[in-house]
């Protein structure tokens, strides 16, 4: 029976889950319970996912099998599936992790070599703003541009802004901007979207891995928005936010959009919400450990020989 | 002097100059108090990060930019704008994601320019 609720349970946090979680309207206003609802949804259905592999091989000795004969070449060829099959999709997920961790650790050393090479050469006062530990760049650029490059461990990461954006952004603004990009680099949020990117990349189709890799891009970004209002205020981060989508001939995306409506609708999480969305969050990694796996365990082992 | 400064103003040398430098030549166009081989030690530094580009003359190394300063800051800002979409990998974070067609075309545009010159004409008819 393991086999078959891990199974199911695996399908529905893969498909149906992550689909309805993306269109949800109530995230966004408890964008930091929502993303630990997120990377809840996805441990809980990579577990499940193991699970039904390493449970499913037992499974079908059971069913085709008499009690007697689930023994020698039998039980071993059923191990051996279950070890291969759980393998696979660990090894699948690491593998991608680690190149992608890689990768992204060389690309951003070589952009933050051009970025202090390349900025302005004065110092920008941002008026005390800037915490310790974190960088500003001003860039030349016809673009108005802002974002953060995350640093070493221990070393210092680089909010950067263009030219262009010091012209557009009034001083609250642009205060506000900062805010949001230390936000980013302080609760390394870079660290979240890399976990979902590794997921999406190791398993793009079949399962809603994009959407749960762009929901939670936004949902990092409301968060992130949440500490320039906190710091500056709602006016200024919505005023920056405008002024940078309207500026460019890409010019309002949706996930600009659906940001300057929460801000606009001062949108607040209600701390019921929240806690609510944390205790899913807990449940839904422990609920099927101790009801599908432990006493899946305690049968299937012995079987096995291990007691 | 920081590091970082004593890199950018190497750096703006090599930018400068008409051809490939020798240490010596940094060291003596810097116009400034700095030993011999530090110079040597930034520029190898900067060879290392794949920044500069290292030839030898006879005994000694020449060293250029590996790309100009105009290409250097189109790169920057591809990299910055690209990183969406599929090649998104949370190398950085940009506070509002937007890179039209339009924008990525003309900063690749800029990295086609040659590192000395004018740019490229597209197919042998210079654009109007």
């Amino acid at each position: 029976m393991a086999s078959v609720w891990l199974t199911g349970l695996a399908l529905v946090l893969a498909g149906p889950v992550p689909a309805l979680l993306a269109r949800a309207r109530w995230t966004r206003s408890v964008p930091r319970a929502a993303i630990v609802l997120w990377q809840s949804v996805a441990v809980a259905a990579v577990l499940a996912a193991v699970g039904s592999a390493l449970a499913a091989p037992e499974a079908l000795l059971r069913v085709f099998l008499h009690p007697e004969e689930r023994t020698g070449i039998a039980l071993a060829i059923a191990v051996g599936a279950a070890a291969v099959l759980a393998g696979l999709i660990v090894v699948r997920l690491v593998v991608v992790l680690v190149l992608l961790a890689v990768r992204t650790r060389v690309r951003r050393a070589r952009h933050r070599d051009m970025i202090d090479l390349l900025a302005r050469a004065e110092e920008f006062d941002a008026g005390g703003t800037l915490r310790a530990g974190i960088v500003l760049r001003v860039l030349d650029g016809a673009v108005p541009f802002a974002y953060c490059v995350p640093g070493r461990v221990g070393r210092e990461g680089r909010v950067v802004v263009t030219g262009a954006a010091l012209e557009t952004l009034c001083p609250r603004e642009l205060r506000a901007v900062i805010a949001h990009e230390q936000a980013h680099l302080a609760a390394r949020h870079d660290l979240v979207r890399e976990g979902f990117t590794a997921l999406h990349r190791a398993f793009p189709v079949v399962v809603r891995s994009r959407e749960a890799r762009d929901a939670v891009a936004l949902l990092l970004e409301m968060l992130a928005d949440d500490a320039g209002r906190r710091r500056v205020g709602d006016d200024a981060m919505a005023g920056a936010l405008d002024a940078f989508a309207s500026s460019g001939r890409a010019g309002y995306g949706s996930d600009v959009v659906e940001r300057l409506d929460r801000i606009r609708a001062c949108v607040h999480g209600g701390r019921a919400l929240a806690v609510g969305t944390y205790l899913a969050a807990v449940a839904l990694v422990v609920v099927p450990t101790v009801t599908i796996v432990i006493p899946w365990l305690t049968d299937a082992l012995p079987t096995v020989g291990v007691r | 002097m920081a590091l970082g400064e004593l890199e950018r103003a190497v750096m703006a040398q090599l930018w400068s100059a008409e051809e490939p430098l020798t240490v010596r030549d940094v060291h003596d166009r810097l116009e400034r108090e700095l030993a011999y081989t530090t110079v040597m030690t930034v520029l190898g530094r900067l060879a290392k990060k794949g920044l500069v580009r290292q030839e030898r003359d006879g005994k000694a190394y020449r060293y250029a930019a590996a790309s100009s300063r105009e290409q250097m800051a189109a790169e920057l800002m591809l990299d910055a704008l690209g990183d969406v979409g599929e090649d998104r990998t949370a190398a950085l974070v940009a506070f509002v994601d937007r890179v039209g067609p339009e924008e990525a075309a003309t900063l690749r545009r800029a990295l086609d320019t040659p590192a000395h010159g004018t740019p490229r004409p597209a197919g042998g008819s210079p654009e109007s």
